[in-house]
């Protein structure tokens, strides 16, 4: 990993417009600030290393080293990262009466990891208004009123920072693939503090095909509704192409085609659609709505779903057959997508020496990825 | 009137000297009180404005015995130089010193903001020392802000720098000059303590041989 | 100010003009604070009560001068000062007072600051009295700034016009000896005579109306020959030099005493004249071609621009042939520069040129050796906030809200200690600075150009005396036209650019009476603005209610930040609390803070030790005020309020 400062960071991400506001460069210190789904630079900072920097997961996020600290020996040239195994899923019983957004899988996992006392808080995703933001709850019950989606991009780490900075360890954390990037680069004590302990209990990863800009999504709908009675919004599985607005006065329905041009630049080169640096990754069951795909990545992810499926927090299936091809297609879509998207634009694998790269990863990895396999032709 | 005693140099040229905020245009007052009561012309030049806020602020003094001069002293003819603050004595030196100048110069720093930033250096005072030393023909530096602070107030270390200007015998001012210029400006309660800054000042300069 | 006639003083010019006015028995002086024009009516309104007389800080100078005009007009006589900038404030009103005419004394004083000592601009006014026709007297020292201005209320009167007296920075600010005259004891009673016959100077209504104009206007250049043939014979138009002199220098105002010991330096007492002149407008010709006639090198010192020199020029084309063919040195040849203020070196720099003697050079080495110990000596002082300012509180909140906000935002404001918000101490907010109030007048420009695609929020800011002065007509513009801006009102409680002088906001006037005061939040609430008042020092509030408002789709927000002035004489030398930072807790460069405190937020009160690597707090600097304590990230700026 090669880190730089936060002039960097400014030039290469935020001016470039990589920048998803993840939140990951904020409240470290007093130069990044999120606001209204945004990160912004307040004064410049002259240091030639910066966490900001370390911690993005659109400035040199080198995926080999990423592989090699959890345990791997390289990135895998595989779609969905490496992994233990892939259920289907649902809360159980002891999560009754919550909506979420699909199998409410997330909710009742965090549920029980903050009710266990495996981590001493979470960070999840509110919203006011369309403007998500961090939330950290301690007590379990806090956990089901950030159920479902936020389609925008959200500064989430932000939250996970300033709990940091306060002092916390064994932080539970819901992230979206590039969120939880940028946390397995927190993992690896990038500025080598002596003092360093791994902030993160739990990190639960969202699949993500692409999120929102909130600004431009809020100038879209405004234009269109009274943004103030939305309650829920889903992208339901393919052949659909719509983003169903949940109203208090109805749904009304997006095509897709009029939303893509409202997904940030950093989601274009983002190769990870499965959330391979989570310790859990939970998505959509296609032709199931109420149900999750969900990743067993990590021991601590499998002790935890274990005793999720033990207790009657989580029920657990076998993946449907034939789900798996369309879920590892898709996710392989994505990323030969962004791996592509990245060299045409300079961003893969710079030259070590001169130039800053976006990813870093093996040639013959990028080659497997960008040649091999027939592309899904489903939503993603 | 025609004063008593004659000038070193007629014009004589003051230049005070400091940051906005140490109180020069009071002390380049103070003297040119003392000197037009002993009846000698002053004609005193100085800006303020924008400049006293955080910026050098020079007063440019002119005693005569007689006549109007420029209140803007022509370059390189300066007398004594008076510094507030050790940089600024080397500012005012660039454009107004020579060989034979005269400095009294406090040695506490008022430090730019360039500097308080990081992006400037201030230099080691041992390095200003010297370096005023070699553009004067006489300096004693005085550390007239920390006997300021001993005496209550930092600002009088103006008042005790006067007391210095008087005590190198370059004008013919005393302390019963002096005595008598505050008597009428000031508040009856801040006599003293300007009577032992200006003591503070003498002894300062007395004590420096 | 005390009467001691005949006693000589050592006062500054401006104080010299204040005793010129009392001695020629004014009765009411109106100004707008300006620098280097303020101390004039300090010092009169320190003396008004004794001297009955009424001194005013108006609203703008446009009402100073009215408000001067109508003491005139009621037969007392009257004085309107300002700055160079203000003329022009003043000027729509002054065309027509000068054409109309005056009855007591009328005379305006301009003191005008070449070089741009403390001003945005070094504009000049003289043109004004050529373009308007009325006498112009510009003093040559302190005395003369005393004399001249006692005589101008004089010439006023026996002419019946206004009379400008014109000052620099370097009279008005600096200190000479004076001698004072005696101090009338009569006082005439105020009575404004309109029965008599429409066009009757004396006793008619003070009316311009669009038939008689050219009647009146004849009557307004009669005024001016008659000033010109009193000028020829003025004590304040002065010779000095041989019969014959091999250069002829012609000059005026602080200039003069440049030019006097130029030649002196130089002993060029015998080759080179001195012409000085005390009225420079209408020109006294005939005085004006004995001196042209005896030499055929001229060489004009003034600033800033060549108004005597073109003037004198196209004089001495006229008169050609009677003095013959002249050659002028000045600001059109480069002798000198037209733009600064000049100095006794440019002088006898042009002098040496001229005449083509060697140059009075400074010891070479000495300066080379100076120059280069200065260079690594002495880090340049750029200007800032003082300690405790609320200003830097009140831009740190409008910096961090546009640059959170994040749509390429900006300030745009106007003449104040606030302008210095374009620089690092203000975070280099400010993108525009023009003139009093120019700040919501472009704010609500380019409050509508979203039709052409400007998406850029934008913030006004003016202080509290600036809002009364010209900020009031473009809020209505701004909220009848439908602008959507915010405006920043930095009330720090008086004009304290020039050393806070009253204003419409306070409950006491420039003589300390008491007032009725008006309330900028209720005005703007009145004209329809939504307004809110905080505290600068209070950063999330202010920062916040900032966001709010540049969110605000809709409408003219205004902002009130009220926080007494750091120099105020409330608060001088008052700290509220101790400061100190905790060098265990103090991050200095790690990252998470990289110096933030002094590297940043940049209060002069703040230092970094390199040796022990943390911030520290200047005891002798910090004003105390506890706004830094709010900044650092890491909790170690600890304040304890001071019992
Ligand atoms: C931007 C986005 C895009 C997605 N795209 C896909 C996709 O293409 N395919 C797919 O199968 N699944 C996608 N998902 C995941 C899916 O929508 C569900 O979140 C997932 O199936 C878990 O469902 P659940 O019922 O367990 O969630 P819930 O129990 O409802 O919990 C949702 C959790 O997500 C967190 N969260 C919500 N919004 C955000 C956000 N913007 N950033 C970070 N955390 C957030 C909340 O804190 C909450 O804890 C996406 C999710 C997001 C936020
Ligand atoms: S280097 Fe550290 S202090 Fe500087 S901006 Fe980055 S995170 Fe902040
Ligand atoms: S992507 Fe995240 S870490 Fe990178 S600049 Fe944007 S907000 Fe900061
Ligand atoms: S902002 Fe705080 S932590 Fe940082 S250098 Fe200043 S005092 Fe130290
Ligand atoms: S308390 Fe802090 S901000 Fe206020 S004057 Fe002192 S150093 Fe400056």
């Amino acid at each position: 990993m090669r880190i730089y400062g936060p002039q960097t960071l400014f030039e290469d991400v935020q001016q470039r417009g990589l920048c998803i506001g993840c939140g990951g460069c904020v409240a470290l210190c007093p130069h990044f600030k999120t606001y209204k789904g945004k990160t912004a630079r307040l004064f410049p900072c002259d240091r030639e290393t910066g966490r900001c920097h370390a911690y993005c997961p659109k400035a040199e996020v080198d995926l080999d080293e990423l592989a090699r600290q959890s345990g791997q020996p390289s990135y895998p040239a595989s779609p969905a990262g490496g992994y233990q195994r892939i259920v289907a899923s649902r809360s159980g019983r002891r999560l009754a009466g919550q909506t979420c957004q699909s199998g409410g899988t997330v909710t009742a996992l965090m549920t029980l990891a903050l009710a266990s006392g495996r981590i001493e808080s979470a960070v999840l995703t509110g919203t006011k208004g369309l403007v998500p933001h961090p939330v950290r709850v301690t007590h379990p019950d806090g956990v089901a009123a950030c159920a479902s989606s936020k389609y925008t991009a959200a500064p989430t780490l932000s939250g996970l920072n300033a709990a940091i900075e306060a002092g916390r360890r064994h932080i539970g954390v819901v992230a979206t693939p590039c969120q939880a990037t940028a946390i397995a680069q927190m993992r690896a004590n990038p500025l080598q503090q002596d003092d360093f302990q791994d902030p993160a209990g739990l990190v639960i990863g969202l699949f993500c095909t692409w999120a929102l800009d909130t600004r431009h999504l809020i100038a879209f709908l405004d234009q269109r509704m009274d943004t103030r009675r939305i309650r829920k919004m889903t992208i339901p599985p393919p052949p659909a192409e719509v983003l169903i607005i949940r109203t208090d006065t109805g749904d009304s329905e997006i095509p897709l085609d009029q939303i893509r041009p409202l997904i940030p630049g950093g989601c274009r080169i983002c190769p990870d659609m499965t959330a391979e640096w989570a310790d859990l990754s939970v998505g959509e069951l296609e032709g199931r709505p109420a149900w999750n795909t969900l990743i067993v990545r990590s021991e601590t992810g499998r002790a935890l779903v274990d005793e999720a499926a033990r207790d009657g927090w989580l029920e657990t299936e076998s993946y449907p057959s034939g789900q798996l091809d369309h879920l590892l297609g898709a996710a392989r879509g994505k990323k030969r997508r962004a791996l592509q998207q990245a060299r045409a634009d300079g961003l893969l694998n710079s030259a070590p020496d001169t130039c800053r790269a976006a990813l870093r990863l093996d040639a013959k990895t990028v080659d497997a990825l960008i040649g091999d396999g027939e592309e899904c032709a489903c939503r993603y | 009137m025609n004063p008593a005693n004659p000038l070193q140099h007629n014009p004589y040229n003051l230049i005070i000297t400091g940051v906005g905020g140490q109180g020069n245009v009071l002390a380049s007052r103070m003297v040119g009180d003392m000197m037009s009561q002993l009846g000698y012309d002053v004609i005193i030049g100085e800006t303020f404005g924008a400049s006293q806020r955080g910026g050098s602020v020079m007063s440019h003094l002119r005693i005569t015995a007689k006549g109007v001069y420029s209140p803007q002293i022509p370059f390189g003819s300066a007398h004594m130089v008076v510094a507030l603050e050790p940089s600024e004595a080397l500012r005012v030196l660039k454009d107004y010193g020579n060989p034979h100048v005269r400095v009294i110069c406090n040695t506490r720093p008022v430090q730019p903001v360039g500097v308080i930033r990081g992006d400037l250096d201030y230099p080691d005072m041992a390095d200003l020392r010297r370096w005023v030393r070699e553009l004067s023909g006489a300096a004693w530096f005085i550390q007239a802000t920390d006997m300021a602070m001993k005496l209550g107030n930092p600002i009088l270390a103006n008042v005790i720098s006067v007391g210095a200007l008087a005590a190198t015998g370059a004008l013919p001012l005393s302390r019963d000059h002096f005595e008598n210029v505050i008597g009428r400006k000031m508040a009856a309660g801040k006599i003293e303590m300007n009577l032992q800054a200006f003591d503070a000042g003498v002894a300062m300069i007395r004590s420096a041989g | 100010m005390e009467n001691t006639p005949g006693q000589r003083h050592l006062v500054m010019g401006n104080e010299a003009i204040s005793r010129g006015i009392l001695e020629a028995g004014v009765q009411v002086a109106a100004a707008y604070p300006g620098t280097p024009s303020s101390e004039i009516i300090e010092v009169l309104s320190q003396v008004a009560a004794r001297r009955h007389m009424y001194t005013e800080w108006s609203v703008n100078e446009k009402v100073a001068l009215e408000v001067a005009a109508a003491a005139s007009f009621a037969g007392l006589r009257a004085v309107a000062v300002m700055k160079q900038v203000g003329m022009n404030v003043a000027a729509d009103f002054l065309l027509h007072v000068a054409l109309r005419g005056i009855r007591g004394g009328l005379v305006l004083i301009s003191c005008e600051d070449p070089g741009g000592l403390s001003s945005t601009n070094e504009g000049e006014s003289r043109p004004y009295a050529k373009m308007m026709e009325f006498p112009l007297l510009e003093p040559g020292d302190f005395q003369e700034a005393k004399d001249m201005t006692r005589w101008a209320f004089d010439l006023s009167e026996r002419l019946g016009s206004i009379v400008m007296v014109r000052s620099v920075t370097r009279l008005s600010h600096a200190s000479g000896n004076v001698t004072f005259g005696q101090l009338p004891e009569d006082r005439p009673t105020a009575d404004f005579n309109f029965n008599g016959a429409m066009l009757d100077p004396d006793t008619g209504p003070m009316i311009n109306l669009p038939g008689p104009v050219t009647i009146i206007h004849r009557r307004q250049q009669e005024k001016m020959a008659r000033a010109a043939a009193l000028f020829e014979t003025s004590p304040f138009n002065r010779y000095d030099g041989p019969e014959r002199p091999e250069l002829l220098v012609i000059t005026a105002s602080a200039c003069q005493l440049y030019c006097r010991e130029a030649i002196e330096i130089l002993g060029l007492e015998q080759r080179v004249g001195l012409l000085k002149l005390g009225t420079t407008w209408p020109l006294p010709i005939q005085l004006l071609q004995r001196h042209l006639a005896l030499c055929r090198r001229i060489l004009v010192v003034e600033e800033v621009l060549p108004f005597l020199e073109e003037n004198l020029q196209a004089f001495a084309a006229r008169a050609a042939a009677r003095i013959g063919i002249k050659q002028f040195f000045g600001k059109n040849d480069g002798a000198l520069p037209s733009t600064g203020e000049l100095n006794p070196d440019l002088v006898m720099a042009a002098l040496s040129r001229i005449l083509d003697i060697a140059p009075m050079g400074r010891d070479d080495a000495y300066r080379r050796r100076a120059e280069a110990i200065f260079a690594k000596g002495a880090p340049p002082r750029e200007l800032t906030f003082c300690p405790g300012c609320p200003h830097r509180a009140s831009f740190w909140g409008i910096h961090n809200a546009l640059a959170m906000d994040n749509r390429r935002g900006f300030v745009s404001g106007d003449i104040g200690c606030y302008s210095l918000a374009a620089l690092p101490c203000g975070f280099e907010s400010l993108k525009t600075l023009h003139a009093m109030g120019s700040g919501l007048g472009m704010a609500s420009g380019f409050g509508k150009l979203s039709p052409f695609g400007f998406d850029q929020p934008v913030i006004a800011v003016c202080g509290d005396s600036t809002f009364y002065h010209a900020v009031m007509p473009a809020l209505v513009n701004a909220i009848h036209n439908d602008a959507n801006v915010t405006l920043v009102v930095l009330d720090n409680s008086g004009t304290a650019m020039t050393g806070f002088q009253a204003h419409p906001g306070l409950a006491v006037n420039a003589l300390g009476e008491t007032v009725p005061t008006v309330e900028i939040p209720d005005l703007c609430r009145a004209m329809g603005a939504k307004v809110r008042v905080c505290d600068p020092f209070d950063l999330p509030v202010t920062q916040n209610t900032l966001l709010e408002m540049l969110d605000d789709p809709q409408g003219v927000n205004v902002l009130v930040l009220r926080q007494i002035c750091a120099l105020s004489p409330e608060k001088k030398g008052k700290k509220r609390y101790d400061m100190a930072v905790d060098p265990q807790i103090c991050r200095a460069d790690d990252c998470g803070c990289n110096r933030f405190c002094t590297r940043i937020f940049r209060c002069p009160g703040l230092g970094y030790d390199p040796q022990k690597g943390t911030a520290r707090i200047d005891e002798v600097i910090c004003a105390g005020c506890g706004v830094c304590a709010d900044i650092c990230p890491s909790g170690a700026i600890e304040r304890k309020q001071r019992s």
